[in-house]
């Protein structure tokens, strides 16, 4: 499903090229459940970049279900990541005038083509997703009406709107406390069950125990690629 | 996303800063009221002044006396043998064109009236004046041909004279005033017509030309009785051209005036005067204009540095937006319909706030004024304009940030 070939990613700052990865190779599987993990200046957040089509890289190949995106422009990146990638970030990156409902709705409204739902769709497919996440009572509060935790399911519902087949979630647990990271890991576990491509980008050996296989990075290579014993 | 879409978040993103939104828009909205008001004043003025001149008929023409000249050297106004009453025969009867003619011979005078006394216009003139100016006696009657033939002293006052001399709810009627030491039988009041563009038309007494030359002017009998102007009816609109080509050629017959030498009196048309006054109402126009473009450009600068600060403070939300899957287009036009919604917003209110004022000038003011839908079509289209053009530069510059780049901002 997800296939890296010799990706690498240089910065070019002051005219002083930073290699940010060297020569990734990396196979995902549809319906894993993975950590890349690393020190910071590992390559770990560029590598989540790129393979959350945020960015592309500077040499190599990458393969998203049998699509070869790595020189595709901008706009299509933008429709990529819009069907296939649901991103859960580490500060949530909810917009913070709208609801939680209005936040959710914002991957169907920018949607194109055959993903496109109808006007009559998008309200209780928005509305469905947080239920699924638990906050079927909070659909119209805003992120600061709602706690570090709930912010984090209602971006975990924006990611799982348009049904996408990967969820990219990068440190999803580092601005939570224990008990609420439990809570969101479990989520995760549970979607992972149900089919969906998990990636977690991750510095913190407990959260990483989650995944099924753990890669670790290291000054832009790969230096170990192992299934967890659970 | 649909362009109502936009319409709805570009509004919820205005309302969400209405106290920066308002105060942006402040700019258009003074803008678009000030060009509604004073192109409404203007509209006003003209079409007051037209209704001033057509209400006299575009087929008067007036004629004065002009200057003479003796080879090159013009000896300046009034210095030709000016226009006589034999003039008046001879346009009366040779041109086909013309209608009524009409002498008259104005002088201010002393006038008195059991202890009240007043200095005002006397007007020698002829029963056709009536026609020919459309001004008419409200109570008696005008002067007639028996009291030009009998040069009877008999007098019509105007409205201000009767303010000036007799008591609120005196008919002055029937009574006699002195003008000049001479006592006149008062046989009518004229309507009340106001101020044109040139005098009061009310300040004035009209007596018979002719008992004007016998009793108050006097006339010099070497140059016959001159006239101090003469309005000429032409027969219709269409005839006032034949009409001025007639006059001109027999005048200068008679004056014995040869070519190259030019005319030894003036001709002004009712034509003449409202050309005058569109040229004038559109040189306003055209200031006015250029004023509410400069207030516009002004206005339209104002929204294009609030967009910057605005693409600015929401980088993390364009970065989120295009995590999301927003294209490049999306948060393009994003940016633009938002600048569009607050500069038409800015333009609608100063539609109306501008419709409100020309009301209020009409109502606290004696100026008239008149709104013109067109003005209305053209500050909503401008304002539509102003939002799209000055939208564009921050809706690219917002367009442009790099998702990963813009996530980060904090």
């Amino acid at each position: 499903m997800i296939e890296l070939k010799e990706v690498s990613r240089v910065y070019d700052l002051d005219a002083t090229p930073v290699h940010a990865l060297r020569g990734i190779d990396l196979k995902v599987m549809s319906g894993e459940y993975i950590a890349i993990m690393g020190t910071s200046g590992s390559g770990k957040s560029t590598l989540m970049h790129i393979l959350g089509c945020l960015d592309r890289p500077s040499s190599g190949k990458y393969s998203l279900n049998g699509e070869q995106v790595q020189n595709y422009s901008q706009d299509e990146l933008a429709a990529i990541r819009n069907k296939t990638i649901g991103f859960v970030f580490q500060q949530f990156n909810l917009l913070p005038r709208m609801t939680a409902l209005d936040n959710v709705m914002l991957p169907l409204i920018y949607a194109r083509g055959s993903v496109r739902a109808s006007k009559e769709e998008q309200l209780p497919r928005a509305q469905n997703a947080l239920r699924l996440v638990g906050l079927g009572d909070r659909m119209n509060h805003r992120p600061n009406q709602l706690s570090g935790g709930q912010q984090q399911r209602v971006s975990i519902a924006r990611a799982l709107v348009n049904n996408p087949k990967i969820l990219l979630a990068d440190e999803p647990t580092g601005a939570l406390d224990s008990q609420t990271s439990k809570e969101i890991m479990t989520l995760l576990e549970e979607l992972f069950t149900q089919g969906i491509t998990v990636i977690l980008v991750t510095h913190d050996n407990d959260i990483a125990s989650y995944a099924r296989r753990v890669v670790r990075l290291k000054d832009g290579v790969i230096i170990s690629d192992s299934l967890n014993n659970r | 996303m649909s362009v109502w879409e936009l319409v709805v978040l570009a509004w919820q993103g205005i309302v969400a800063n209405r106290m920066r939104s308002s105060l942006t828009v402040l700019g258009i909205v003074i803008g678009i009221a000030a060009v509604i008001a004073l192109l409404a004043i203007g509209y006003g003025a003209k079409l007051e002044s037209e209704r001033q001149i057509q209400a006299l008929g575009l087929n008067l023409i007036f004629i004065r006396p002009g200057a003479q000249s003796a080879g090159h050297v013009s000896m300046g106004m009034g210095s030709s043998v000016g226009l006589t009453m034999s003039d008046v025969e001879a346009i009366r009867e040779v041109c086909p064109a013309v209608a009524e003619v009409a002498p008259g011979y104005d002088s201010t005078q002393q006038v008195q009236f059991a202890g009240q006394n007043t200095s005002t216009n006397i007007s020698g003139t002829v029963p056709e004046y009536t026609t020919i100016r459309n001004f008419h006696p409200e109570s008696g009657r005008f002067i007639t041909q028996q009291d030009m033939d009998h040069s009877t002293r008999v007098c019509v006052l105007g409205q201000t004279v009767v303010d000036n001399l007799f008591a609120p709810g005196e008919n002055p009627v029937g009574k006699k005033v002195l003008i000049r030491g001479e006592f006149f039988d008062i046989v009518g009041v004229m309507e009340r017509k106001g101020v044109t563009a040139f005098r009061d038309m009310d300040d004035q007494i009209f007596v018979p030309l002719s008992t004007a030359y016998n009793r108050i002017f006097g006339f010099n009998s070497v140059k016959g009785k001159t006239v101090q102007y003469i309005l000429v009816q032409a027969k219709s609109e269409e005839e006032t051209l034949p009409a001025q080509f007639q006059i001109t050629n027999l005048l200068r017959l008679r004056h014995h005036i040869h070519s190259p030498n030019p005319d030894d009196f003036y001709l002004r048309t009712q034509k003449d005067l409202l050309q005058t006054s569109e040229a004038m109402s559109s040189v306003f126009t055209l200031l006015l204009g250029s004023t509410a473009g400069i207030s516009l450009l002004v206005g339209g600068i104002g929204i294009m540095n609030i967009m910057l600060v605005s693409v600015t403070e929401r980088t993390r939300e364009i970065g989120i937006r295009k995590a999301v899957g927003a294209s490049h287009r999306d948060i393009l036009m994003q940016f633009v319909v938002e600048a569009t919604v607050l500069s038409l917003t800015g333009g609608i209110v100063g539609i109306l706030l501008g419709i409100g004022s020309s009301y209020a000038i009409n109502y606290f003011t004696s100026w008239k004024t008149e709104v013109t839908p067109l003005s209305v079509i053209m500050s909503f289209t401008v304002s539509i304009l102003v939002g799209l053009f000055f939208g564009i530069y921050p809706a690219r510059q917002a367009s442009k940030l790099d998702p990963i780049v813009a996530l980060r901002a904090e």
